[in-house]
């Protein structure tokens, strides 16, 4: 899914590129995108548990697989790194067209959208916790920040969405630099608890202030339009429907394209391996001419800058937002997203993410019981991955091949 | 206009009650090697921590080519150009080896994050030339860990490491490097590699000048013009090696004053 960060190590690499030969690049990567594009369906839209569980199980088993034949991971991590424009035109054919293939199912399309957002979150925090190393526990107080300057703005002065996401942006990213800056002092544990703080105060202030009207929240937020198209009202194409979701289903998938983009790019260049090195050794980042304090700083913005978008999507999609939306909890779960997926590498976020927002939906029929289901599932795929579903790759480039 | 590449005058540290460096002077030229030698604890690699700008001295002076560089924080003294390794190795250790090296180059690159996000072409582009660049160096160094270039660095041998450590530091094209124990855990055999790696880089690198910190005689030998001796945190004596072997002060330093003089 990276293909140029994606790459075998010296012994491993003449093997797969033998194997090669016997099945074609493309023929993987379609097989692989269509069946999971199809699992994924299944897994959305079946209400008969066993099902449901089965495709846990078909994903687990892929895991174990990929674990004890680490050579078949190469492989596809080859394959997807080769045929990269089938990979990206058919991937992106499936996400435009999944709406309608799910049959315009609007919980299922709400979950994807909750999901996505989660991804976008994660992917914020995966630039400090997993490039950096920076415990940030203020993901969900940057969520907040961006949900509540996009909503006050659309609600008392009428700015539309598209005026309100630069401006939550700002605010949030302002808020970020806020925190990096006192938090540049401390380190680790200490670090941590600074974050800490910052959102519970954060979520005490939404409580508390007037003009956030409180733990009552703000209500009515109106939805977006695009060219006179009203986000609510249902997409038509050739006589095909979908729901009003959809809207923000495609909103948010523009959101997480951008954030992937910027994910990718900020990894592969200078910044990401200063990054990287701060998080491996932050005395040694600081003689080759790093300056820390600097690029802590950085993290925390680009953290809050995503964060804040996704918020601002947040708002306008439910329409209602409360104090409640954005507890220390949600911090929790994104850094969990996180943890689980695979630190530093986009692709295990972003599953990370979607797989912790539609366990505990899908196993509602455990009813109380669900959460301690969902954290045993949790820790089997980490016993099975203790690195995260999907680790860290080294990287790839130039070197002179 | 010929100010010596690095002047320390009178540099002091205190850690509490603990005088931990008093009054240390001394001149490095161009194109210079000197080692420093003395017991554990002598207060040697806390001198290489506060010329490279980790620990802020409490008095005293440093100046690189006649600029004073006293106390500026460590990133912007990599930047004025000296490099520096560490006694236990520092290495990044989950990245690869080019990375390591890569990232040594940071004090010459320049995209941040808008060009990486807004101009990825240029980013990228300086990021591969960079890339090529850190490879030749490695090669130059040694073929083996140039063809090791793309695995994880905690992944090398302890000789290797340190190799790797001193490409690291020589990606920043710094004026000084300092080593701190280069062969520390090294047998004879890495430790005359070593010797001779460390004679490729200066032949090929004519101005560096080289600040080492060494326990291994064998190595302080094979640079013996320069020696510095500190004890207890004062500076005892320097000198060529041949004078400083012999020197009373020296010799009790290491052997107590009752062996010596016994």
């Amino acid at each position: 899914m990276n293909p140029e960060t994606a790459t075998p190590r010296a012994p491993g690499a003449p093997a797969a590129a033998a194997r090669g030969g016997r099945l074609p690049d493309h023929l993987i990567v379609a097989a692989i995108e269509l069946v999971g594009a199809w699992l994924l369906a299944v897994f959305l839209l079946s209400r008969t548990t066993w099902l449901i569980v089965l495709v846990l199980a078909l994903f687990g088993a892929a895991l174990v697989v990929m674990r004890l034949r680490p050579a078949i991971e190469e492989r596809i991590v080859a394959a997807f790194g080769r045929a990269r424009i089938t990979a990206l035109v058919l991937g992106g054919a499936i996400v435009l067209a999944y709406p309608f293939l799910l049959g315009g199912n609007s919980y299922a399309i709400h979950i994807l959208i909750i999901g996505q957002l989660y991804a976008v979150l994660a992917l914020a925090l995966n630039f400090q916790l997993g490039s950096a190393n920076i415990p940030n526990f203020a993901t969900g107080a940057s969520y907040g920040i961006g949900a509540y300057t996009s909503a006050l703005l659309a609600v008392t002065f009428g700015v539309s969405f598209w005026l309100t996401l630069p401006a939550a942006a700002a605010v949030a990213t302002f808020f970020g630099f806020v925190i990096g800056f006192p938090s540049m002092r401390t380190r680790d544990t200490y670090l941590a608890l600074v974050t800490i703080a910052f959102a519970v105060v954060v979520h005490q202030l939404m409580n508390n202030f007037e003009w956030t009207g409180g733990p009552n929240g703000l209500v009515g937020i109106p939805a977006p339009s695009l060219f006179g198209h009203s986000f609510n009202s249902p997409i038509e194409i050739f006589g095909y429907r979908a729901p009003g979701q959809a809207n923000f289903y495609y909103l948010a998938v523009a959101l997480m394209v951008l954030s992937i983009v910027s994910a990718r790019r900020l990894h592969d260049s200078r910044v990401g391996l200063a990054w990287n090195a701060l998080r491996e050794d932050e005395l040694a980042a600081r003689c080759q001419g790093i300056n820390v304090v600097w690029f802590k700083m950085l993290a925390f913005g680009v953290d809050a800058f995503l964060a804040a978008f996704a918020g601002t999507v947040y708002a306008f999609y439910v329409g209602y937002i409360s104090p409640d939306n954005f507890t220390f909890l949600v911090s929790v779960t994104i850094m969990t997203m996180v943890i689980v997926g695979g630190m530093d590498n986009a692709f295990g976020v972003i599953v990370g993410a979607f797989l912790l927002t539609m366990l505990p939906e899908k196993l509602r029929v455990f009813n109380d019981y669900r959460l301690l289901f969902v954290s045993a599932l949790v820790i089997l795929f980490l016993i099975l991955r203790p690195q995260g579903l999907f680790p860290q790759r080294l990287r790839v480039y130039g070197g002179r091949k | 206009m010929s100010a010596p590449l690095l002047q320390v005058r009178d540099l002091t540290i205190r850690f509490g009650g603990l005088v931990a460096v008093s009054e240390v002077g001394f001149d490095l030229g161009h194109d210079e090697v000197m080692c420093i030698i003395g017991p554990n604890g002598a207060g040697k690699s806390t001198l290489f921590n506060m010329i490279s700008g980790i620990y802020r001295p409490t008095a005293g002076t440093i100046a690189l080519e006649g600029r004073d560089i006293t106390g500026m924080p460590a990133h912007r003294v990599a930047v004025a150009g000296i490099a520096r390794t560490f006694q236990s190795s520092r290495l990044f250790g989950a990245l690869t080896v080019l990375d390591n090296v890569v990232i040594g180059m940071h004090a010459r690159t320049r995209s941040g994050v808008l060009d990486a996000l807004l101009r990825p072409r240029r980013a990228r582009a300086e990021l591969r030339e960079a890339a090529d660049r850190a490879a030749d160096l490695l090669r130059s160094l040694s073929e083996d860990l140039w063809a090791r270039r793309h695995e994880q660095a905690a992944a090398l041998p302890q000789a290797d490491r340190r190799r790797l450590e001193i490409a690291r530091a020589l990606a920043s094209e710094p004026r000084l490097i300092m080593l701190d124990e280069p062969s520390s855990g090294m047998d004879d055999r890495d430790t005359d590699a070593l010797i001779s790696d460390i004679r490729a880089v200066m032949a090929g690198r004519p101005g560096l000048s080289f600040l080492i910190i060494e326990h291994d005689m064998r190595l302080v030998g094979a640079f013996p013009e320069r020696v510095m001796v500190i004890d207890h945190g004062q500076k005892l004596i320097e000198d060529d090696f041949a004078a400083v072997r012999v020197a009373p002060r020296v010799q009790e330093a290491y052997l107590g004053y009752k062996a010596v003089h016994a």
